[in-house]
């Protein structure tokens, strides 16, 4: 093509050619292929040249914020490594609370044993100056733990006193802490029946003696019966919580 | 191409007109992983994929500002077209040995198949008219771009100081140059441009 060609196609495309002028350019696309194919081609480069410019600055924003977008995630493929390390101290601090925490929730969520709540007072039964020998024995068999030796010497002050309900309650938890729960629960009920001081204590045992033979549901229920007024409620409740 | 059904990852090729973060972010977290391992696989690197779906995107993104790009199939079997085809142009290009490719058994539909080819046709004749307005002089970019630009040939003439007759005269030179380098080239017949 010639350069008045492409000035002929800008005319054109303008809409500034003469009707002959316009005429005669339309004859020639429709029968000179050459012309033709440089015509669109020109059209198209326009329309394209129109387009580049007027969107530049889109483009050239879309192209950045894509660049910054396909680094990121490129380089998020390798990861930078971040490790945080603790000074030995940390290690011991993060240490010592995993245990305590550990401590505390072992607390909280252990079943409960008899050994936890069996503890027991010194008990008192000789009155000052007095020269009763088997009561003597049993008291000092009893608080040292020596429960065969005291379940024996409680027997036999039974056997003189048989309605002491005091004599009762210590037989009977020296019974406990030989496994002879039958017995000892026996004794407690005849006290826990009657109307004398061991009444609550009795019950408590018994809870205790329920405790010890892992039967939970009898000694949650005796539990609840003792009541807020008695000495070993703190204790009771406390049981019926972990329970 | 009016009367089939616009499919919903429309959005994905909306997003990217509207230069939408998210959604060119999604476009990454969802669809380059395939990309990036079909390039390592065959004979390329991370770098190389980057700049694979980069490019991708980018006629993706022209293609639908110059003309209604309207999707009719999965964003993902259309991406995934697109990208595969640019790799193997780019494996062509670069070596002359016979390049063996791990096919991969894609589901792909005609629709994407056909859409993707007319993108990759568009992003080819793209880049041809981006190399040859680079070959033009620079008093042709300038007048062109100013022309295109303020629009108004009164004042483009002002702008570079010549008349207005000569602005005009000019631009349809300008313009016959690009189409003269366009026609010339080898790659003319071979894009039906």
């Amino acid at each position: 093509m010639k350069d008045q060609d492409y000035i002929l196609f800008e005319e054109f495309l303008s809409g500034n050619l003469s009707k002959d002028a316009n005429n005669s350019f339309e004859n020639s696309l429709k029968n000179e292929d050459d012309f033709k194919q440089a015509f669109e081609t020109y059209k198209k480069l326009s329309r394209l040249l129109a387009h580049k410019f007027e969107n530049e600055d889109k483009q050239a924003s879309f192209q950045t914020n894509l660049k910054n977008i396909s680094d990121t995630y490129f380089n998020k493929k390798e990861p930078t490594k971040k490790v945080i390390r603790f000074k030995p101290w940390q290690y011991a601090m993060a240490a010592s609370i995993a245990i305590f925490i550990g401590i505390y929730w072992y607390s909280l969520f252990s079943i409960p044993t008899y050994g936890d709540f069996a503890n027991f007072n010194e008990i008192s039964l000789t009155v000052r100056g007095g020269e009763n020998e088997l009561l003597t024995k049993a008291e000092n068999s009893f608080n040292n733990k020596n429960f065969t030796e005291a379940e024996t010497y409680f027997t036999q002050l039974l056997s003189i006193e048989s309605e002491n309900q005091e004599f009762k309650l210590y037989k009977a938890i020296s019974g406990i802490e030989l496994n002879k729960f039958t017995e000892a629960e026996v004794l407690l009920k005849q006290i826990s029946k009657g109307n004398s001081v061991f009444k609550s204590s009795a019950n408590w045992y018994l809870a205790l003696s329920k405790l010890k033979q892992k039967d939970y549901k009898t000694c949650s229920e005796i539990l609840k019966r003792i009541p807020s007024d008695a000495g070993d409620y703190k204790n009771a409740q406390k049981l019926l919580k972990k329970l | 191409m009016s009367e089939k059904k616009i499919h919903v990852d429309q959005k994905y090729i909306d997003g990217l007109l509207q230069n939408n973060s998210f959604i060119i972010q999604a476009i990454y977290d969802k669809f380059a992983p395939k990309v990036i391992n079909y390039i390592k696989k065959n004979g390329g690197d991370s770098d190389k994929a980057q700049d694979v779906i980069q490019e991708t995107l980018v006629t993706i993104y022209n293609q639908a500002s110059q003309k209604k790009l309207q999707l009719t199939c999965p964003f993902d079997a259309y991406f995934f077209l697109l990208c595969k085809r640019k790799w193997l142009n780019e494996l062509k290009k670069n070596t002359h040995n016979e390049v063996t490719i791990n096919d991969e058994v894609l589901s792909i539909d005609d629709d994407a198949i056909e859409l993707s080819f007319e993108t990759s046709l568009f992003g080819e004749k793209q880049t041809l008219f981006n190399e040859m307005f680079q070959k033009l002089g620079t008093a042709c970019k300038d007048l062109l771009k100013a022309t295109f630009k303020i629009k108004s040939m009164e004042e483009v003439a002002n702008s570079l100081n010549v008349s207005y007759a000569y602005a005009r005269k000019k631009k349809s030179l300008c313009i016959g140059k690009l189409t003269q380098l366009v026609q010339e080239s080898p790659k003319f017949n071979q894009l039906k441009y």
